[in-house]
């Protein structure tokens, strides 16, 4: 008979036996599943859902054509970037990684693509020019990632409220919003917020100010990559955004989330928002009240005419260096451009392609792809397949490639840009002045000197140019 | 002529030594899963922290130089990372103390018996168990600047006039409130729990020895009762100062940090910086910060509890 501390010798000698084999076990059995021909996707789960129950059969299906076994996993756009930091740390974990901003912080860890990229030009014709500023880097001259798509990022109003106040066309430039703001505020004292512009740490948010800084002349960088933020345009900017908070806006934009802007205006709790189809879409899938009212309006104006918005999302695939599958990865990415039909109407139109000759009739000569391209595209936004009322409530998004632009604008997006946009240095600089925080020129000061201290450190790298011109 | 000389056999040991050497033994072998769980995913993690902190490393590179501390120069002079390291002693601070007081008042309430108290005691466990990016879903619409529904409570019942309204997650001071009251909601079980068990371990011949004494509720209670409960008390406030001083969940869903990086604590701006920004070395700086503190409350704490296991 055994005595309890003979009992619990063994026992633990046993769990610990039991734990090591555990551990040992899969290393002993199971073989690298990468050499049979697999590969692994990271993607976004898509803000318009019905896009995801596309890709993954798609994804699927191209993998039995091609002898593969793709695997897709979705993650919340917030992870995409740690999810990618973690694969890179352990250098392990998926072949494809789809990032929905800047993916430029990688490049380093990503095979270069530019094979990719005149395959497929040699296909289509040329990229969009903001994909190709948004994947490809002059300074390093590598394409670091491949683009199938981006989102125009419109302004939406609220035509029943416009129409009220007299413009029932919406807003044109940036200082109808400040004129409209206290109208909204007589003839629909309900709406907690009259414009709807977030001010916050989030995406959207990030968007929007930037479409401010740019229409009003300013920028982070110039073309060479120079710092430029410290600049009377963007001071300019700093005071309109003041100003169109005093009259137009409360508090609750300083905390908003990427939903908060499409909840707010599916609620008719504000007029006007900057925002992709993507609340319009949820409007119509649930047959909301605001859905009569729900109409679009360009990229507004600033004060010398620009009219920019950035891209609501533009995809960029990369594909790591430590994938043990890169040519099916390749094939992979130029397959998901060959469906660049099936991926807008999957996603009802939200996504746009970066290779309008992807979307071309068949059998058009090269030169003719763009358009023909351009012509289908137009041809989809005229007459909404999904029920728009009226059927070409979506036509001025054919239209949306001239005033849309990638972020880095005027020069290429850049791991600098990248780390700015993601810890919010400019949504910082505009809520703080907006709010009387800061002066705008201290608000200015405070986020110019941020900017070029992550610039400089990006130089050090050798990953970003300029730096003889900042400001 | 075999000239071997004997080796002197070793004296045989003694039952009471092969019991102490099989105890160390067994005593090595049943601490060593939770030292090598520590070992390595607390010591190594840190020691690279601190490596990393010196360093450019970037999330996208596994290559880095060694930059001194210029990392830490560079956050110290960021009047975020300053307003970070403020937040995270208003935070810690003040949802430990108002968990202790309202720990204490739960823990006399659940000390008596009533009806329903089992069911009262589960509601009472639930913000512990329940996940807390789930629960933090939940406070995010019950905060929500456009949609609250403390603001529609207050509004209907004539709290709120027309055009006033609370921006609880818009406003920095109020934003802070709301943070502190779900680390409040969340600790408060476990508190609970640790103050009833020291308050039960206190013998009743005391509390009636102090009645007899004349000594009143509160004389009881702050003269008697915490004094006894020191050690528990400490290891509660220790667990308490610590999760929550090194906790960045809240923060993270509930504000991300805004408006305008106000409501940072360290732990979320470490994560910013670090993994969302991609400048590992200066995340690892930011976070790097906590460990003193950390380092001095568990000392004091530690101290505090020896101190009076010993009286």
């Amino acid at each position: 008979m055994q005595t309890r501390r003979q009992f619990v010798v063994r026992g633990t000698t046993l769990v610990a036996v039991g734990a090591a084999a555990t551990a040992a076990g899969p290393t002993i059995v199971v073989r690298d599943a990468r050499a049979a021909g697999q590969l692994k996707v990271l993607q976004w789960a898509h803000f318009v859902p019905a896009y995801d129950k596309w890709f993954d059969p798609f994804a699927k299906e191209w993998g039995a054509k091609h002898g593969v076994e793709v695997t897709v996993d979705h993650v919340n756009f917030a992870e995409v970037v740690p999810r990618a930091t973690a694969d890179v740390a352990a250098q392990s974990g998926h072949d494809i990684h789809m990032f929905i901003g800047l993916a430029s912080a990688f490049e380093e860890q990503v095979i270069d693509l530019t094979d990719v990229s005149s395959a497929l030009e040699k296909k289509y014709g040329k990229p969009v020019e903001l994909a190709h500023r948004s994947t490809y880097n002059p300074f390093t001259r590598k394409q670091f990632a491949i683009s199938d798509m981006w989102v125009p990022d419109p302004g939406n109003y609220h035509k029943e409220i416009w129409t009220k106040i007299g413009k029932p066309n919406g807003p044109v430039s940036y200082d109808d919003l400040v004129w409209a703001a206290p109208e909204v505020k007589k003839v629909a004292p309900q709406m907690q917020i009259p414009i709807g512009i977030g001010l916050s740490q989030d995406i959207d948010s990030n968007m929007a100010v930037r479409n401010m800084l740019w229409c009003h002349g300013g920028s982070i960088q110039d073309k060479d990559g120079n710092v430029v933020l410290n600049s009377p345009e963007t001071l300019r900017a700093l005071e309109y955004a003041k100003k169109l908070y005093s009259v137009g806006m409360t508090q609750a934009v300083l905390s908003w989330n990427a939903a908060s802007n499409n909840q707010a205006f599916n609620a008719q709790e504000t007029s006007y928002i900057l925002n992709s189809i993507s609340a319009y879409r949820t409007a119509q899938d649930n047959k909301l009240p605001v859905l009569d009212h729900y109409f679009f309006v360009p990229a507004l104006k600033g004060p010398t005419g620009t009219q920019l918005a950035s891209e609501h999302v533009m995809s960029g695939y990369v594909i790591w260096k430590f994938s043990k599958n890169q040519d099916a990865a390749k094939e992979f990415l130029v397959g998901l451009i060959d469906a660049s039909r099936e991926s807008m109407l999957a996603s009802k139109l939200y996504n746009f392609p970066s290779y309008y000759g992807a979307a071309a009739e068949a059998n058009t000569p090269l030169n003719k792809k763009s358009e023909s391209g351009a012509a289908w595209i137009a041809a989809q936004c005229n007459k909404d397949p999904f029920g728009s009322n009226p059927p070409d409530k979506l036509a001025l998004l054919a239209k949306s490639l001239p005033w849309s632009t990638n972020l880095g604008y005027p020069g290429f997006a850049n791991p600098a840009e990248g780390e700015i946009f993601d810890t919010y240095v400019l949504t910082d600089m505009f809520a703080k002045a907006a709010t009387g925080a800061l002066s705008p020129k201290d608000s200015m000061m405070e986020a110019s000197n941020r900017a070029k201290e992550i610039f400089t450190k990006w130089r050090q790298k050798k990953m970003v140019p300029g730096g003889g011109k900042d400001k | 002529m075999n000239t071997t000389t004997a080796v002197p056999a070793a004296p045989a040991l003694t039952a009471g030594e092969t019991i102490r050497r099989s105890d160390r033994r067994l005593g090595v072998l049943m601490l060593a899963p939770a030292l090598i769980y520590i070992a390595l995913l607390v010591a190594i993690p840190f020691l690279l922290a601190l490596v990393l902190s010196l360093t450019n490393s970037s999330a996208g590179s596994l290559e880095f130089s060694f930059v001194g501390l210029q990392n830490f120069k560079n956050v110290v002079a960021s009047a975020v990372f300053r307003r970070a390291l403020w937040n995270t002693f208003v935070f810690t601070f003040v949802s430990q103390l108002t968990v202790m007081v309202l720990g204490n008042v739960l823990a006399r309430a659940l000390m008596k018996p009533f009806r329903g108290k089992g069911l009262a005691r589960f509601l009472i466990l639930l913000p512990w168990a329940a996940p807390i990016s789930l629960a933090t879903l939940g406070w995010l619409w019950i905060f929500d600047s456009t949609f609250s529904v403390i603001n529609w409570v207050l509004k209907v019942a004539g709290w709120l006039g027309p055009g006033q309204w609370y921006y609880w997650l818009g406003d920095t001071t109020l934003g802070m409130v709301a943070i502190i009251t779900i680390q409040v909601w969340r600790m408060l079980p476990f508190s609970t729990v640790i103050l009833l068990a020291g308050l039960t371990s206190i013998p009743n011949e005391v509390r009636e020895a102090s009645a007899i004494d004349g000594a009143g509720l509160f004389s009881r209670i702050f003269r008697i009762e915490i004094p006894m409960m020191r050690p528990i008390l400490t290891v509660a406030v220790l667990f308490g100062v610590v999760f929550t001083f090194t906790d960045m969940s809240v923060v993270y869903l509930l504000t991300r940090g805004g408006p305008y990086n106000s409501t940072h604590v360290l732990a979320s701006l470490a994560f910013q910086e670090g993994v969302l920004g991609g400048d590992v070395g200066r995340g690892a700086a930011v976070a790097i910060f906590l460990v003193p503190v950390l380092v001095i409350l568990a000392v004091f704490m530690l101290r505090t509890s020896r101190r009076a296991e010993v009286v």
